[in-house]
């Protein structure tokens, strides 16, 4: 056995630990809670020069799925990590990955597939991946996450597959606890071994073809070759198992269990569970009770053999599923488990139970009732447990009226011959709430700020779209809600192709007659990070030109999951994927010009707001709105304060905002109609201020102002100088 | 410690009890630190104290002024920690913040031999105190956010030096390998504030009193309105506006702003920099002048980040103590509401942080206490 240490950590740290040990070359992610902190924690030891490993993150779960084959094709040790829709939203990549078979490991932490959107663990996602040719292991502690990401990608190798290494989110990833691991890397490194390549990629003297266009006769052999990996798997991974054993001491089998020496009765779950259901078999049995409990390590291959000699005695088995395959009569595990039973002959009564959904506690008492289940004539073979009924009410008085177009129309400002006037912001407190307040964003949030601000200038009705971002979380926790407006949700890889169709469906029934004809303005709201990985669904909406408006309040990082990276944080800045140390200093790219991306759409309107020239930004939301009912798609940006990740005052964010603008780091201006005009150029009122000043208001960037990164903040100067020359040259020539 | 009239506590004794574990829950508000004080207390556990330990946190919400609970099992090292559920009967409660005390749910699972630490303040009302001491519970209590202003420190290690004294830890020192291994490698500047605030909870925690015949609830039942027989299909929420019942003072941390009506000049930067919908405007007149015209402040929606006093030009909208304003003029409640809410419900913001390692850095490095 090799030297070990105990550390206090949790499922995803130990994650990255074993990712980190082993030595992997290229990591490709996107950040999706819960499965970040693995890209974060590798970032931290990234910064301090623990790892060299390459970290990208992608602009998408697909895109990243698609840099780590690309890396895996090329011969490189690849590392990801995601969760639920993400999970999803690279699905399609993984069977490619198999089918041509290239080795990596994914870290699937499992969570609730949406909608409606939920953050917390089930097993939704990783069930889908049950056909993708991927081997996949579940690790039901931190520790096993740590040992079965180092057994792994060894697994990978040696069958020639991509490997899951799964477990619970939340539950696993992030409840911290007493775990071992190796104190020398090199015993990490030298039980994994040296990459092999039979045909690499990147030998320019062999040249080899990857991806064949391949139909009939040929498909059905490329995969039974792969059927024929997945067998050769199921007998490698009892191998590795017994191998790691030798160096850890800790013996791994496909298929684990308590009390199942005798049990008549067990409970057959997944994950944590099963470690809080072995407290309830120990007490159930030392009164005297034969009752088990089960679990799998291994999902794919799927071990049903081991699991049916592991319950040679028991007659009444309970499988409990964390998602439902729904219309199968249970969850994906108790169908499996179910088929392992008629396939190895095996007489017994199987219930299949859900429970758990949307990360719903499961405790010990949980346990101790599904067991009682197991044998009861009276309970039925497939049922949803923890579910509530709900209440009767009394219909009560309405506490708000929905918002007339009639109210909205406050004569605030008006939109004449592409002229605005008005805008006034006494006058604009006339406008009715389409937002009510009790919402829960943090105090001092911009988001609400800007909404506001933007609504005050829409003198229209107006049906929203939120993307998934902070702005959506904190408006719509169930069961409230703070829209008095129609208000739809969509994952923010597709709201602006969502809203294009609602808006479609919307003049259609107006022109038949259906509903009231009128003018409603149609807005798509969303944060910088929904404009990352939802810029191709934007783009081909305005390219299309559907009657829209997209609105996007940028905050410079994906601030909804802990203030990961975007593509609009500026260079340096400090995220919990960008971190500084002595090996790096933050961010290292400039921040997205996404107002230049949209222009290159020819869209009619197109312009940048913020909240220190309020009476601009009403303006500028007029008019948004007037080519938004009369022209095409319209986008308005505007830079908004987050104190929580920006790290500081909430009181004084608007002096903040007015730095950024200020220092031209986010210039007011507006395209129509393809000609530039800026709104406001502190050059000419004498307010011109170096980036340096806005830098050093926040906790995120001041540390760029330290004489070792006076590089870095000259570099972002010139950077800003550069686009703001450009623009001032595209104004005066009227372009 | 004052002289102890209750029970002293050996976490040790509960190690080997029936339960086979010492379980912690700490009850606080985003931004306090319970989360590294949960973290502390469980490394705490396996390095210095020869147990096996776990923690975790109520994940799912930690904005901002959010409440977060915190989950601490101690058990004897021989053993495995098996149980990944929430600690539903503690045998030490600790809550973090006063604003916390009135509500039931902090509650949950307390009996006449739960050990409580308050985190009691000076300008705590009386109400909060009757709340509390009402429960069944042995209680300790100490100033923290005092300390830990006083001392440059954070609530979350003023707390946690509280916790090992009165779970019956007679050496400090633990403590402050602690604070050294988690704060001090990293920010060494902040480390002797810290250790100083650890100190003077360890030392200024103090009994209180016990009452082994208040209310108690042990119900862990989650309550929802809808269910699968009224929900709505598809989680639609047909309730437009409806969050407008939330009373989100329990966010503000101390300073309202006050409105001095008589320097209004009805600008209307206000209303265009609270993020909370907080000021209620009507049609009126100034200075003979028709126009909107600022009637005052919704409070229940005011989470106390005071934009308002910031961009005020004329001085209208000002800082002031909460305590100090236990009626608050030119309480105006919201104008566009039909008729009174039956109650308005205790709400924090929402959403989900739910990443640590850049809001561990940013806190350690000091800014909110």
């Amino acid at each position: 056995m090799k030297n070990q240490v105990i550390t206090f950590a949790s499922g995803n740290e130990m994650a990255a630990k074993a990712i980190k040990q082993i030595g992997y070359d290229l990591m490709g992610y996107y950040p999706i809670t819960p499965s970040t902190q693995i890209a974060e924690n590798l970032d931290i030891m990234r910064a301090s020069g623990e790892t060299d490993l390459i970290m990208i993150a992608a602009e998408g779960e697909h895109s990243a799925a698609g840099i780590c084959y690309g890396a895996a094709v090329a011969g490189g040790r690849v590392i990801n990590a995601t969760s639920a829709n993400g999970l999803l939203y690279a699905m399609e990549q993984f069977p490619v990955q198999a089918g041509t078979r290239y080795p990596m490991v994914m870290n699937v932490v499992c969570r609730t597939v949406s909608g409606p959107l939920s953050i917390k663990g089930d097993h939704s996602d990783i069930m889908y991946m049950l056909n993708a040719g991927w081997p996949i292991l579940f690790a039901v502690t931190a520790q096993q996450v740590y040992d079965f990401n180092i057994i792994a990608l060894k697994l990978a190798e040696q069958v020639r597959l991509p490997v899951v290494v799964a477990y619970d989110g939340f539950f696993t990833s992030h409840q911290k606890c007493r775990c071992f691991m190796f104190t020398q890397d090199e015993t990490v490194k030298a039980f994994v071994g040296d990459k092999k390549e039979e045909c690499p990629f990147l030998d320019l003297n062999h040249p080899i073809t990857v991806g064949s266009y391949m139909n009939e006769p040929d498909l059905i052999n490329n995969r039974y070759q792969l059927h024929h990996a997945m067998e050769r798997a199921d007998e490698v991974i009892e191998k590795l198992f017994d191998e790691y054993y030798e160096i850890s001491g800790r013996q791994y089998h496909k298929v684990e269990g308590i009390g199942c020496e005798d049990a008549k009765e067990a409970l057959v779950l997944l994950g944590s569970s099963y470690d809080t259901a072995t407290e309830a078999v120990e007490e159930l049995r030392s009164q005297g009770n034969k009752v088990g409990a089960a679990t799998l390590h291994v999902l794919r291959p799927f071990p049903g053999k081991e699991l049916m000699g592991l319950l040679q005695h028991a007659s009444d088995i309970v499988v409990a599923d964390r998602q439902d395959s729904y219309g199968a009569g249970g969850g994906n595990l108790s169908l499996e488990v179910r088929s392992a039973a008629q396939r190895y002959e095996r007489q017994m009564h199987i219930k299949s139970i859900i429970y758990g959904l949307g990360g719903k506690d499961f405790f010990k008492e949980d346990a101790k009732e599904m067991l009682t289940m197991a044998g009861d004539e009276n309970r039925p073979d497939f049922m949803y447990y923890g579910i509530t009924k709900g209440k009767k009410e009394k219909t009560q008085k309405p506490l708000l009226a929905p918002v007339t177009a009639e109210q909205a129309r406050i004569h605030a400002t008006e939109v004449i011959d592409h002229k605005v006037t008005g805008g006034n912001l006494n006058a604009v407190t006339a406008m009715p709430g389409r937002l009510a307040p009790g919402h829960g964003a943090c105090p001092g949030c911009g988001i609400p700020v800007n909404l506001n601000l933007l609504l005050k200038g829409i003198e229209d009705p107006v049906v929203f779209l939120f993307q998934t971002g902070c702005g959506m979380i904190v408006s719509t926790a169930y069961p409230k809600t703070a829209f008095k407006v129609p208000y739809l949700h969509n994952l923010f890889q597709n709201g602006a192709a969502t809203l294009s169709g609602v808006a479609e469906i919307c003049y259609r029934k107006q022109q038949k007659g259906e509903i009231p004809p009128g003018d409603i303005i149609f807005v798509m709201v969303s944060g910088d990070g929904g404009m990352d990985i939802g810029m191709g669904s934007a783009l081909g909406t305005a390219l299309r030109g559907h009657r829209l408006l997209i609105f996007e309040y940028d905050n410079g990082g994906y601030m909804n999951t802990g203030y990961q990276l975007s593509y609009s944080t500026p260079l340096g800045a400090k995220s919990s994927t960008s971190h500084v140390g002595k090996n790096q200093y933050g961010k290292t790219f400039f921040h997205k010009d996404m107002p230049r991306i949209m222009e290159a759409t020819g869209i009619p309107y197109v312009a940048t707001v913020a909240e220190s020239n309020p009476t601009d930004f009403i303006r500028k939301a007029a008019k948004a709105a007037y080519y938004a009912k009369t022209t095409g798609t319209a986008y308005i940006k505007a830079i908004s304060a987050c104190p929580l990740n920006w790290n500081d005052k909430p009181a004084t964010e608007r002096r903040v905002i007015e730095a950024a603008v200020d220092s031209c780091y986010f210039p007011l201006y507006e395209v129509e109609q393809g000609i530039t005009t800026i709104s406001y150029d502190p050059e000419k009122t004498g307010k011109k201020i170096p980036v340096s000043d806005w830098l050093s208001m926040m906790g995120r960037t001041k540390h760029l102002l330290k004489p070792e990164y006076s590089h870095i903040v000259l570099k972002i100067q010139d950077e800003i100088d550069r686009r703001f020359a450009e623009l001032k040259k595209r104004a005066e020539q009227n372009l | 410690m004052a002289e102890s009239t209750g029970k002293q506590m050996k976490f040790r004794e509960k190690l080997t009890g029936p339960k086979g574990y010492f379980e912690i829950r700490l009850e606080s508000i985003g931004g306090l630190g319970a989360n590294l004080c949960g973290k502390m207390l469980g490394e705490l556990g396996i390095k210095y104290l020869d147990v096996n330990s776990c923690s975790f946190s109520s994940y799912g919400s930690e904005k901002t002024g959010t409440p977060v609970k915190g989950f601490v099992r101690y058990c004897i090292k021989a053993k495995e920690i098996r149980d990944h559920s929430p600690v539903v009967e503690p045998d030490l409660l600790v809550i973090f913040h006063g604003a916390l005390m009135k509500d039931e749910s902090v509650w949950m699972g307390c009996t006449k031999d739960t050990v409580v630490i308050l985190a009691l303040e000076e300008g705590d009302d009386k109400e909060t105190k009757d709340i509390t001491f009402g429960h069944s519970g042995v209680f300790y209590g100490l100033p923290a956010q005092r300390i830990a202003m006083d001392t440059h420190s954070r609530i979350n290690v003023v707390m946690l030096g509280a916790c090992l004294r009165v779970m019956g830890v007679e050496d400090i020192s633990v403590g402050e390998k602690i604070c050294r291994d988690t704060l001090g490698v990293k920010y060494p500047e902040a480390l002797e504030g810290n250790l100083e605030g650890l100190r003077k909870g360890y030392e200024e925690v103090a009994f209180l009193q016990e009452n082994s015949k208040g209310s108690e609830y042990a119900e862990r039942k989650q309550t929802t309105r809808w269910g699968y027989d009224n929900a709505p299909l598809g989680g639609i929420n047909p309730e437009f506006g409806s969050t407008i019942i939330s009373d989100l003072s329990p966010s503000r941390q101390g300073y309202i702003p006050l409105f001095i009506k008589e320097k209004c000049i009805n600008c209307g930067l206000c209303h265009s920099t609270c993020p909370d919908m907080v000021f209620q405007f009507e049609k009126g007149k100034y200075k003979g002048r028709e126009m909107m015209v600022n009637l005052g402040l919704d409070y229940y929606h005011c989470k106390g980040c005071l934009r308002c006093v910031d961009v005020c030009p004329v001085n209208a909208l000002v800082r002031g103590v909460e305590a100090e304003h236990p009626h608050k003029d030119y309480f105006i409640p919201n104008r566009e509401l039909l008729r009174n809410p039956d109650y308005y419900e205790k709400a924090g913001p929402d959403g989900y942080i739910t990443s640590e390692a850049y809001l561990t850095e940013k806190r350690m490095e000091g800014g909110e206490v």
